[in-house]
Protein backbone atom coordinates (compact mmCIF):
# COMPACT_ATOMS: atom_id res chain seq x y z
CA UNK A 1 0.00 0.00 0.00
CA UNK A 2 2.46 2.72 0.98
CA UNK A 3 5.01 1.68 -1.92
CA UNK A 4 2.15 1.89 -4.49
CA UNK A 5 1.65 5.37 -2.44
CA UNK A 6 4.64 6.37 -3.13
CA UNK A 7 4.62 5.67 -6.71
CA UNK A 8 1.55 7.46 -6.72
CA UNK A 9 3.15 10.40 -6.03
CA UNK A 10 5.57 10.27 -8.12
CA UNK A 11 3.76 9.08 -11.04
CA UNK A 12 1.18 12.19 -9.98
CA UNK A 13 3.98 14.94 -10.17
CA UNK A 14 5.48 13.76 -13.54
CA UNK A 15 2.12 13.48 -15.10
CA UNK A 16 1.05 17.01 -13.95
CA UNK A 17 4.22 17.82 -15.66
CA UNK A 18 3.81 16.18 -18.45
CA UNK A 19 0.63 18.05 -19.07
CA UNK A 20 2.36 21.49 -19.76
CA UNK A 21 3.09 18.43 -23.26
CA UNK A 22 5.68 19.74 -25.41
CA UNK A 23 6.65 23.70 -26.64
CA UNK A 24 3.84 25.29 -28.69
CA UNK A 25 5.32 26.77 -31.93
CA UNK A 26 6.41 30.40 -31.62
CA UNK A 27 3.89 32.74 -32.62
CA UNK A 28 4.39 36.43 -33.67
CA UNK A 29 2.48 37.57 -30.50
CA UNK A 30 5.35 35.39 -28.48
CA UNK A 31 8.05 36.32 -30.01
CA UNK A 32 6.63 40.13 -29.61
CA UNK A 33 6.66 39.10 -26.02
CA UNK A 34 10.84 38.03 -25.61
CA UNK A 35 12.68 39.87 -23.09
CA UNK A 36 15.60 40.34 -25.48
CA UNK A 37 12.84 42.09 -28.22
CA UNK A 38 11.49 43.91 -25.13
CA UNK A 39 14.97 45.25 -24.33
CA UNK A 40 15.84 46.09 -28.34
CA UNK A 41 12.94 48.39 -28.14
CA UNK A 42 12.97 50.31 -25.22
CA UNK A 43 16.88 50.87 -26.27
CA UNK A 44 15.60 52.03 -30.21
CA UNK A 45 12.74 54.29 -28.22
CA UNK A 46 15.36 55.65 -26.22
CA UNK A 47 17.64 56.86 -29.08
CA UNK A 48 14.53 58.03 -31.31
CA UNK A 49 13.43 60.59 -28.16
CA UNK A 50 17.32 61.38 -27.42
CA UNK A 51 17.44 62.35 -31.54
CA UNK A 52 14.08 64.27 -30.96
CA UNK A 53 15.56 66.42 -28.03
CA UNK A 54 19.21 66.87 -29.95
CA UNK A 55 16.80 68.20 -33.21
CA UNK A 56 14.54 70.63 -31.16
CA UNK A 57 17.79 71.65 -28.47
CA UNK A 58 21.11 72.49 -30.61
CA UNK A 59 22.87 72.20 -27.05
CA UNK A 60 22.17 68.28 -27.13
CA UNK A 61 24.30 66.05 -29.33
CA UNK A 62 22.60 63.68 -31.39
CA UNK A 63 22.78 59.62 -31.56
CA UNK A 64 24.92 59.60 -34.47
CA UNK A 65 27.73 62.61 -33.34
CA UNK A 66 28.03 60.61 -30.34
CA UNK A 67 28.60 57.47 -31.43
CA UNK A 68 31.12 59.29 -34.25
CA UNK A 69 33.06 60.55 -31.34
CA UNK A 70 33.16 57.74 -29.23
CA UNK A 71 34.47 55.76 -32.04
CA UNK A 72 37.43 58.37 -31.76
CA UNK A 73 37.75 57.95 -28.13
CA UNK A 74 38.23 53.99 -28.69
CA UNK A 75 39.94 53.79 -31.73
CA UNK A 76 42.57 56.81 -30.62
CA UNK A 77 42.15 58.70 -33.11
CA UNK A 78 42.49 62.44 -33.47
CA UNK A 79 39.66 64.61 -31.78
CA UNK A 80 41.41 67.77 -33.36
CA UNK A 81 43.89 69.70 -32.67
CA UNK A 82 46.05 68.15 -29.59
CA UNK A 83 43.34 66.05 -28.23
CA UNK A 84 43.23 62.47 -29.29
CA UNK A 85 41.18 59.69 -27.86
CA UNK A 86 41.49 57.70 -24.76
CA UNK A 87 39.29 55.08 -23.62
CA UNK A 88 40.82 51.73 -22.30
CA UNK A 89 43.72 53.39 -19.87
CA UNK A 90 40.89 55.14 -18.10
CA UNK A 91 38.46 51.93 -18.15
CA UNK A 92 40.79 50.17 -16.98
CA UNK A 93 42.38 51.97 -14.10
CA UNK A 94 38.70 52.80 -13.10
CA UNK A 95 37.59 48.65 -13.32
CA UNK A 96 40.63 47.92 -11.26
CA UNK A 97 39.59 50.57 -8.53
CA UNK A 98 35.99 49.22 -8.74
CA UNK A 99 37.05 45.66 -8.46
CA UNK A 100 38.89 46.29 -5.20
CA UNK A 101 36.32 48.38 -3.48
CA UNK A 102 34.03 45.60 -4.03
CA UNK A 103 36.25 42.88 -3.08
CA UNK A 104 37.00 44.77 -0.05
CA UNK A 105 33.28 46.33 0.74
CA UNK A 106 31.46 43.48 -0.53
CA UNK A 107 33.11 40.59 2.15
CA UNK A 108 32.91 43.33 4.81
CA UNK A 109 29.42 44.32 4.51
CA UNK A 110 28.30 40.86 4.40
CA UNK A 111 30.28 39.70 7.71
CA UNK A 112 28.78 42.89 9.50
CA UNK A 113 25.23 41.86 7.81
CA UNK A 114 25.23 38.25 9.51
CA UNK A 115 26.54 39.60 12.83
CA UNK A 116 24.14 42.22 13.24
CA UNK A 117 21.09 39.97 11.54
CA UNK A 118 22.13 37.00 13.98
CA UNK A 119 23.65 38.76 17.41
CA UNK A 120 21.18 41.02 19.12
CA UNK A 121 23.21 43.16 21.15
CA UNK A 122 25.69 43.90 17.80
CA UNK A 123 22.13 44.75 16.60
CA UNK A 124 22.14 47.83 18.91
CA UNK A 125 25.93 48.94 18.76
CA UNK A 126 26.25 48.93 14.54
CA UNK A 127 22.36 49.58 13.00
CA UNK A 128 22.02 52.83 13.48
CA UNK A 129 25.70 53.10 12.59
CA UNK A 130 25.20 51.39 9.34
CA UNK A 131 21.47 53.32 8.61
CA UNK A 132 23.57 56.51 8.80
CA UNK A 133 25.98 55.28 6.35
CA UNK A 134 23.12 53.93 3.73
CA UNK A 135 21.74 57.49 4.47
CA UNK A 136 24.72 59.69 3.55
CA UNK A 137 25.06 60.54 -0.43
CA UNK A 138 27.90 59.07 -2.40
CA UNK A 139 28.69 62.95 -3.51
CA UNK A 140 29.73 63.37 0.39
CA UNK A 141 31.86 60.72 0.04
CA UNK A 142 33.45 61.64 -2.89
CA UNK A 143 34.53 65.00 -1.57
CA UNK A 144 35.81 63.39 2.44
CA UNK A 145 37.47 60.62 0.14
CA UNK A 146 39.82 63.31 -1.97
CA UNK A 147 40.53 65.54 1.41
CA UNK A 148 42.16 62.11 2.92
CA UNK A 149 43.71 60.44 0.28
CA UNK A 150 44.18 63.91 -2.32
CA UNK A 151 44.22 62.42 -6.03
CA UNK A 152 45.32 58.79 -5.50
CA UNK A 153 43.73 55.83 -5.97
CA UNK A 154 42.90 55.20 -2.35
CA UNK A 155 40.31 57.74 -2.68
CA UNK A 156 37.43 56.16 -5.40
CA UNK A 157 38.30 52.78 -3.87
CA UNK A 158 37.36 54.05 0.05
CA UNK A 159 34.52 55.73 -1.68
CA UNK A 160 33.23 52.01 -3.02
CA UNK A 161 34.02 50.26 -0.26
CA UNK A 162 32.34 53.10 2.25
CA UNK A 163 29.14 53.23 -0.04
CA UNK A 164 29.16 49.63 -0.68
CA UNK A 165 29.00 47.96 3.01
CA UNK A 166 25.79 49.61 4.45
CA UNK A 167 23.90 48.10 1.30
CA UNK A 168 25.32 44.89 1.80
CA UNK A 169 24.91 44.67 5.73
CA UNK A 170 20.97 46.31 5.83
CA UNK A 171 20.37 43.50 2.90
CA UNK A 172 22.30 40.72 4.83
CA UNK A 173 21.00 41.62 8.37
CA UNK A 174 17.30 41.34 6.79
CA UNK A 175 17.49 38.31 5.71
CA UNK A 176 19.31 36.41 8.49
CA UNK A 177 16.68 37.92 10.76
CA UNK A 178 14.23 36.62 7.99
CA UNK A 179 15.29 33.43 8.30
CA UNK A 180 12.33 30.77 9.63
CA UNK A 181 12.49 30.25 13.29
CA UNK A 182 11.25 27.12 12.96
CA UNK A 183 14.43 25.75 10.62
CA UNK A 184 16.63 27.60 13.71
CA UNK A 185 14.03 25.39 16.01
CA UNK A 186 15.22 22.25 13.91
CA UNK A 187 18.86 22.39 13.92
CA UNK A 188 18.74 23.37 17.43
CA UNK A 189 16.80 20.23 18.30
CA UNK A 190 19.06 18.07 16.40
CA UNK A 191 22.31 19.97 17.87
CA UNK A 192 23.79 21.00 14.29
CA UNK A 193 26.98 23.06 15.24
CA UNK A 194 26.89 26.13 14.84
CA UNK A 195 29.29 26.92 11.40
CA UNK A 196 27.14 24.55 9.52
CA UNK A 197 23.98 26.73 10.92
CA UNK A 198 26.23 29.74 9.67
CA UNK A 199 26.45 28.00 6.17
CA UNK A 200 23.51 26.45 5.38
CA UNK A 201 21.12 27.86 7.50
CA UNK A 202 21.91 31.33 7.76
CA UNK A 203 24.02 32.16 4.53
CA UNK A 204 21.69 29.72 2.67
CA UNK A 205 18.30 31.76 4.01
CA UNK A 206 20.07 35.04 3.69
CA UNK A 207 21.04 34.59 -0.35
CA UNK A 208 17.81 36.18 -2.22
CA UNK A 209 18.53 39.16 0.17
CA UNK A 210 22.33 39.31 0.08
CA UNK A 211 21.68 39.13 -4.30
CA UNK A 212 19.58 42.45 -3.46
CA UNK A 213 22.57 43.87 -1.58
CA UNK A 214 25.05 43.26 -4.19
CA UNK A 215 22.79 44.57 -7.10
CA UNK A 216 22.70 47.38 -5.27
CA UNK A 217 26.32 47.75 -4.14
CA UNK A 218 27.32 47.21 -7.92
CA UNK A 219 25.27 49.72 -9.06
CA UNK A 220 26.05 52.86 -6.18
CA UNK A 221 29.35 51.25 -6.14
CA UNK A 222 29.96 52.50 -9.56
CA UNK A 223 28.00 55.89 -9.37
CA UNK A 224 29.87 56.60 -6.31
CA UNK A 225 33.53 55.96 -7.81
CA UNK A 226 32.59 58.13 -10.60
CA UNK A 227 31.83 60.78 -8.82
CA UNK A 228 34.64 60.62 -6.74
CA UNK A 229 37.07 60.46 -9.88
CA UNK A 230 34.91 63.26 -11.52
CA UNK A 231 35.68 65.76 -8.97
CA UNK A 232 39.11 64.16 -7.27
CA UNK A 233 41.30 62.66 -9.86
CA UNK A 234 43.31 62.73 -12.74
CA UNK A 235 42.52 59.61 -14.19
CA UNK A 236 39.56 57.25 -14.82
CA UNK A 237 36.25 56.71 -16.54
CA UNK A 238 34.99 59.92 -14.30
CA UNK A 239 37.53 62.00 -15.04
CA UNK A 240 37.62 61.66 -19.06
CA UNK A 241 33.44 62.42 -18.58
CA UNK A 242 34.46 65.55 -17.07
CA UNK A 243 37.30 66.46 -18.87
CA UNK A 244 35.25 66.47 -22.12
CA UNK A 245 32.34 68.50 -20.16
CA UNK A 246 35.20 70.77 -18.94
CA UNK A 247 36.03 71.44 -22.83
CA UNK A 248 32.52 71.98 -23.62
CA UNK A 249 32.74 69.06 -26.15
CA UNK A 250 29.29 67.24 -25.15
CA UNK A 251 29.34 64.54 -27.40
CA UNK A 252 32.60 63.06 -25.49
CA UNK A 253 30.99 63.83 -21.93
CA UNK A 254 27.60 62.34 -23.23
CA UNK A 255 29.05 59.18 -24.68
CA UNK A 256 31.48 58.40 -21.44
CA UNK A 257 27.62 58.99 -19.16
CA UNK A 258 26.03 56.32 -22.18
CA UNK A 259 29.21 54.01 -21.57
CA UNK A 260 28.83 54.47 -17.61
CA UNK A 261 25.35 52.81 -18.03
CA UNK A 262 26.18 49.84 -20.92
CA UNK A 263 28.54 49.36 -18.49
CA UNK A 264 26.84 48.53 -15.00
CA UNK A 265 23.74 46.78 -17.55
CA UNK A 266 26.15 44.32 -19.15
CA UNK A 267 27.84 43.41 -15.27
CA UNK A 268 24.22 43.10 -14.26
CA UNK A 269 23.22 40.62 -17.24
CA UNK A 270 26.60 39.00 -17.79
CA UNK A 271 27.63 38.37 -14.22
CA UNK A 272 24.90 38.89 -11.44
CA UNK A 273 21.89 37.21 -13.45
CA UNK A 274 23.54 33.86 -14.43
CA UNK A 275 25.22 33.71 -10.85
CA UNK A 276 21.84 34.81 -8.95
CA UNK A 277 19.60 31.61 -12.07
CA UNK A 278 22.32 29.04 -10.53
CA UNK A 279 22.11 30.23 -6.53
CA UNK A 280 18.36 29.64 -7.05
CA UNK A 281 18.06 26.63 -8.86
CA UNK A 282 15.71 25.86 -5.69
CA UNK A 283 12.92 28.12 -5.74
CA UNK A 284 11.94 26.66 -9.04
CA UNK A 285 8.25 25.55 -9.46
CA UNK A 286 7.33 22.37 -8.75
CA UNK A 287 6.15 19.31 -10.77
CA UNK A 288 6.98 21.02 -14.43
CA UNK A 289 10.91 21.22 -13.01
CA UNK A 290 10.24 17.95 -11.73
CA UNK A 291 8.95 16.30 -14.86
CA UNK A 292 12.15 17.93 -16.66
CA UNK A 293 14.76 16.77 -14.61
CA UNK A 294 12.86 12.72 -14.69
CA UNK B 1 18.14 1.66 26.80
CA UNK B 2 17.28 4.84 26.76
CA UNK B 3 15.14 6.71 29.29
CA UNK B 4 13.14 9.78 29.63
CA UNK B 5 12.69 11.09 33.05
CA UNK B 6 10.24 14.00 33.46
CA UNK B 7 9.76 15.45 36.86
CA UNK B 8 7.43 17.84 38.31
CA UNK B 9 7.74 19.76 34.93
CA UNK B 10 6.39 23.08 34.45
CA UNK B 11 6.54 25.79 32.37
CA UNK B 12 4.84 29.26 32.43
CA UNK B 13 4.95 31.75 29.51
CA UNK B 14 5.52 35.42 30.54
CA UNK B 15 2.64 37.94 29.43
CA UNK B 16 3.91 39.11 25.81
CA UNK B 17 2.81 41.99 23.87
CA UNK B 18 -0.07 39.96 21.95
CA UNK B 19 -1.63 37.80 25.06
CA UNK B 20 -1.28 39.93 28.47
CA UNK B 21 -1.80 37.51 30.50
CA UNK B 22 1.31 34.11 31.46
CA UNK B 23 0.00 30.99 29.95
CA UNK B 24 0.46 27.55 32.21
CA UNK B 25 1.74 25.39 29.68
CA UNK B 26 2.56 22.23 31.68
CA UNK B 27 1.56 22.42 35.36
CA UNK B 28 4.06 19.94 37.47
CA UNK B 29 4.21 16.83 35.30
CA UNK B 30 5.30 13.94 35.65
CA UNK B 31 5.72 10.74 34.04
CA UNK B 32 8.75 8.25 32.61
CA UNK B 33 9.67 6.03 29.82
CA UNK B 34 12.27 3.40 30.06
CA UNK B 35 12.97 0.85 26.92
CA UNK B 36 12.15 0.79 23.32
CA UNK B 37 8.39 1.84 23.54
CA UNK B 38 6.45 4.26 21.42
CA UNK B 39 4.31 6.37 24.01
CA UNK B 40 1.62 8.75 23.26
CA UNK B 41 0.73 11.97 24.74
CA UNK B 42 -2.60 12.94 24.03
CA UNK B 43 -4.91 15.84 24.69
CA UNK B 44 -6.72 18.86 23.99
CA UNK B 45 -5.26 22.01 23.02
CA UNK B 46 -3.45 23.77 25.38
CA UNK B 47 -2.77 20.92 27.43
CA UNK B 48 1.18 21.15 26.54
CA UNK B 49 2.03 18.61 24.61
CA UNK B 50 4.25 20.56 22.00
CA UNK B 51 6.00 22.27 25.15
CA UNK B 52 6.98 19.05 26.25
CA UNK B 53 8.50 17.88 22.99
CA UNK B 54 10.71 21.12 22.99
CA UNK B 55 11.33 21.24 26.76
CA UNK B 56 12.23 17.05 26.31
CA UNK B 57 14.47 17.99 22.91
CA UNK B 58 16.04 21.02 24.47
CA UNK B 59 14.67 24.12 22.32
CA UNK B 60 12.92 25.38 25.13
CA UNK B 61 13.95 26.02 29.34
CA UNK B 62 11.38 24.53 31.77
CA UNK B 63 10.22 27.06 34.22
CA UNK B 64 10.45 24.23 37.12
CA UNK B 65 11.26 20.74 37.14
CA UNK B 66 13.58 18.29 35.03
CA UNK B 67 13.78 16.39 32.04
CA UNK B 68 15.89 14.15 31.90
CA UNK B 69 16.72 11.86 28.41
CA UNK B 70 19.86 9.49 29.02
CA UNK B 71 21.04 6.48 27.02
CA UNK B 72 23.73 4.15 29.25
CA UNK B 73 23.78 7.52 31.93
CA UNK B 74 24.79 10.21 28.98
CA UNK B 75 22.34 12.27 27.39
CA UNK B 76 20.26 10.93 24.79
CA UNK B 77 20.83 11.79 21.18
CA UNK B 78 17.55 13.25 19.96
CA UNK B 79 15.60 12.71 16.65
CA UNK B 80 12.81 15.09 16.10
CA UNK B 81 9.75 14.79 13.58
CA UNK B 82 7.75 18.07 13.71
CA UNK B 83 4.14 19.09 12.58
CA UNK B 84 5.46 20.85 9.36
CA UNK B 85 8.41 18.92 7.71
CA UNK B 86 10.79 22.28 8.48
CA UNK B 87 13.08 21.91 5.47
CA UNK B 88 15.70 24.05 4.28
CA UNK B 89 14.10 24.75 0.89
CA UNK B 90 17.60 25.89 -0.63
CA UNK B 91 19.17 22.62 -0.21
CA UNK B 92 18.73 19.03 -1.89
CA UNK B 93 16.78 16.39 -0.22
CA UNK B 94 19.95 14.21 0.48
CA UNK B 95 21.55 18.01 1.79
CA UNK B 96 18.80 18.31 4.22
CA UNK B 97 19.29 15.05 5.72
CA UNK B 98 23.37 15.12 6.01
CA UNK B 99 22.61 18.51 7.75
CA UNK B 100 21.97 17.26 10.53
CA UNK B 101 23.95 14.31 10.63
CA UNK B 102 27.49 14.40 12.14
CA UNK B 103 29.67 12.79 9.12
CA UNK B 104 29.74 13.90 5.71
CA UNK B 105 31.03 11.31 3.67
CA UNK B 106 30.04 8.79 0.91
CA UNK B 107 28.89 6.23 4.01
CA UNK B 108 26.77 9.18 5.06
CA UNK B 109 25.12 9.96 1.52
CA UNK B 110 24.28 6.05 1.45
CA UNK B 111 22.85 6.02 4.94
CA UNK B 112 20.48 8.92 4.26
CA UNK B 113 19.27 7.20 1.04
CA UNK B 114 18.70 4.14 2.85
CA UNK B 115 16.12 5.79 5.09
CA UNK B 116 14.61 7.86 2.25
CA UNK B 117 14.21 4.25 0.90
CA UNK B 118 12.81 3.23 4.17
CA UNK B 119 9.90 6.10 3.51
CA UNK B 120 9.49 5.33 -0.54
CA UNK B 121 11.44 7.86 -1.67
CA UNK B 122 14.47 6.34 -3.42
CA UNK B 123 14.12 8.24 -6.78
CA UNK B 124 14.49 12.02 -5.08
CA UNK B 125 17.52 12.34 -3.28
CA UNK B 126 18.75 15.36 -5.60
CA UNK B 127 15.47 17.13 -5.91
CA UNK B 128 14.47 20.48 -4.03
CA UNK B 129 11.76 20.57 -1.15
CA UNK B 130 9.98 23.00 -3.57
CA UNK B 131 9.68 19.99 -5.80
CA UNK B 132 8.05 17.73 -3.50
CA UNK B 133 4.44 17.49 -2.29
CA UNK B 134 3.99 18.11 1.29
CA UNK B 135 3.25 14.38 1.84
CA UNK B 136 6.43 13.66 0.15
CA UNK B 137 8.35 16.57 2.13
CA UNK B 138 6.93 15.15 5.90
CA UNK B 139 8.25 11.36 4.75
CA UNK B 140 11.74 12.97 4.27
CA UNK B 141 11.45 14.60 7.76
CA UNK B 142 10.78 11.24 9.10
CA UNK B 143 13.68 9.62 7.67
CA UNK B 144 15.76 12.82 8.50
CA UNK B 145 15.16 12.10 11.86
CA UNK B 146 15.78 8.01 11.44
CA UNK B 147 19.13 9.47 10.14
CA UNK B 148 20.82 10.10 13.51
CA UNK B 149 20.48 7.28 14.67
CA UNK B 150 18.69 8.82 17.86
CA UNK B 151 18.16 7.06 21.20
CA UNK B 152 15.03 9.40 21.53
CA UNK B 153 12.38 9.77 19.09
CA UNK B 154 10.14 12.94 19.01
CA UNK B 155 7.29 13.42 16.96
CA UNK B 156 5.06 16.46 17.69
CA UNK B 157 1.57 15.50 15.25
CA UNK B 158 3.32 14.92 12.54
CA UNK B 159 0.53 13.64 10.63
CA UNK B 160 -1.65 16.59 11.50
CA UNK B 161 -1.34 18.83 7.97
CA UNK B 162 -2.13 15.89 5.77
CA UNK B 163 -4.81 15.13 4.40
CA UNK B 164 -6.56 11.90 5.56
CA UNK B 165 -5.21 9.19 3.20
CA UNK B 166 -1.43 10.72 3.34
CA UNK B 167 -2.09 10.52 7.04
CA UNK B 168 -2.97 7.21 6.71
CA UNK B 169 0.34 5.99 4.33
CA UNK B 170 2.74 8.19 6.76
CA UNK B 171 1.69 5.96 9.77
CA UNK B 172 2.32 2.99 8.09
CA UNK B 173 5.47 4.01 6.89
CA UNK B 174 6.27 4.93 10.66
CA UNK B 175 5.00 1.79 11.87
CA UNK B 176 6.79 0.05 10.07
CA UNK B 177 10.03 1.57 10.26
CA UNK B 178 9.43 1.52 14.01
CA UNK B 179 9.50 -1.90 14.21
CA UNK B 180 12.47 -2.24 12.60
CA UNK B 181 14.47 -0.16 14.47
CA UNK B 182 12.65 0.13 17.99
CA UNK B 183 13.57 3.64 19.02
CA UNK B 184 12.04 4.96 22.17
CA UNK B 185 9.38 7.29 21.00
CA UNK B 186 7.61 10.08 22.48
CA UNK B 187 4.86 10.26 20.34
CA UNK B 188 2.50 14.23 20.44
CA UNK B 189 -1.01 13.88 19.12
CA UNK B 190 -4.93 15.53 19.28
CA UNK B 191 -5.81 12.05 17.06
CA UNK B 192 -6.84 9.22 19.30
CA UNK B 193 -6.96 7.07 16.35
CA UNK B 194 -3.50 7.51 15.59
CA UNK B 195 -2.42 7.10 19.24
CA UNK B 196 -3.78 3.41 19.57
CA UNK B 197 -2.04 2.63 16.07
CA UNK B 198 1.07 3.46 16.90
CA UNK B 199 2.37 3.56 20.57
CA UNK B 200 2.37 0.65 23.29
CA UNK B 201 1.47 3.52 26.04
CA UNK B 202 -1.09 6.53 26.09
CA UNK B 203 -0.52 8.81 28.42
CA UNK B 204 -3.54 11.50 28.34
CA UNK B 205 -3.26 15.29 28.93
CA UNK B 206 -5.54 17.73 30.72
CA UNK B 207 -5.82 21.23 29.90
CA UNK B 208 -2.80 23.18 32.02
CA UNK B 209 -0.50 20.56 31.75
CA UNK B 210 -1.06 17.52 34.45
CA UNK B 211 -1.41 13.76 33.42
CA UNK B 212 -4.87 12.72 33.92
CA UNK B 213 -4.54 8.55 33.06
CA UNK B 214 -1.84 6.26 31.40
CA UNK B 215 -3.39 3.97 29.07
CA UNK B 216 -1.93 0.35 27.86
CA UNK B 217 -2.36 -0.47 24.40
CA UNK B 218 -2.04 -4.11 24.39
CA UNK B 219 -2.25 -5.17 20.54
CA UNK B 220 -0.58 -7.00 18.50
CA UNK B 221 1.71 -5.26 15.88
CA UNK B 222 1.46 -4.23 13.03
CA UNK B 223 -2.10 -2.28 13.81
CA UNK B 224 -4.48 -1.80 11.09
CA UNK B 225 -6.73 1.47 11.48
CA UNK B 226 -9.65 -0.90 10.30
CA UNK B 227 -8.78 -3.45 13.01
CA UNK B 228 -11.77 -4.64 15.14
CA UNK B 229 -9.54 -4.27 17.71
CA UNK B 230 -8.18 -1.14 17.36
CA UNK B 231 -11.38 0.48 17.08
CA UNK B 232 -12.33 -1.22 20.23
CA UNK B 233 -9.34 0.57 21.62
CA UNK B 234 -10.45 3.11 20.43
CA UNK B 235 -13.69 3.53 21.81
CA UNK B 236 -12.09 2.78 25.05
CA UNK B 237 -9.48 5.51 25.01
CA UNK B 238 -12.62 7.94 24.19
CA UNK B 239 -14.74 6.97 26.89
CA UNK B 240 -11.70 8.00 29.05
CA UNK B 241 -12.13 10.89 27.60
CA UNK B 242 -15.38 11.47 28.02
CA UNK B 243 -14.81 10.49 32.02
CA UNK B 244 -11.85 13.40 32.24
CA UNK B 245 -14.37 16.01 30.61
CA UNK B 246 -12.28 17.63 28.19
CA UNK B 247 -13.48 20.57 26.98
CA UNK B 248 -12.83 19.41 23.67
CA UNK B 249 -13.95 16.23 22.56
CA UNK B 250 -11.80 14.47 20.27
CA UNK B 251 -13.15 12.37 17.21
CA UNK B 252 -11.84 9.24 16.01
CA UNK B 253 -11.60 8.73 12.23
CA UNK B 254 -11.63 6.16 9.42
Amino acid sequence: MSDMRAREDLAGLRSLGARSGPKAPPTMRGFLQRPWFIGLLALGLLLLVWQWISWVNLQVPGVGEIARFMFTEISGGSHGGALSGEFWAPLAVSLQRYAVGLAIGVPVGAVLGMVIGGVRWARGLFNDTVLVLLALPAVVWAFLASLWFGLSSWGPILAVVLTVVPFMAVNISAGVRNVDPGLAEMSRSFGVPFGRRLHHLLFGGSLPSAFTGLRLSFMTGWNSLLIVEWFGSTSGVGWRARFWYDALRYPGFVGWIFLFVILITLLDRLLLSPLERRAFQWNQRPTLAFAEEA
Amino acid sequence: MATVLIENLTKVYPPTLNNPTQVQALGGLSMSITGNVFVAVVGPSGSGKTTLLNIVAGVERATAGSVRALQEGVPARVGYVFQEPRLLPWRTVVDNMLYVQDRKSDRSRREAEFYLQMVGLSDVADLYPSQLSGGMQQRVGIARAFLVNPDVLLLDEPFSHLDALTGRSLRDYMQRIWLQTRKTALFVTHDVTEAVELADRIVMLRPGGTAYDDIAVDLPRPRRHDDPAVRDMQDEVLRRFDAMGAAVRFGAHA
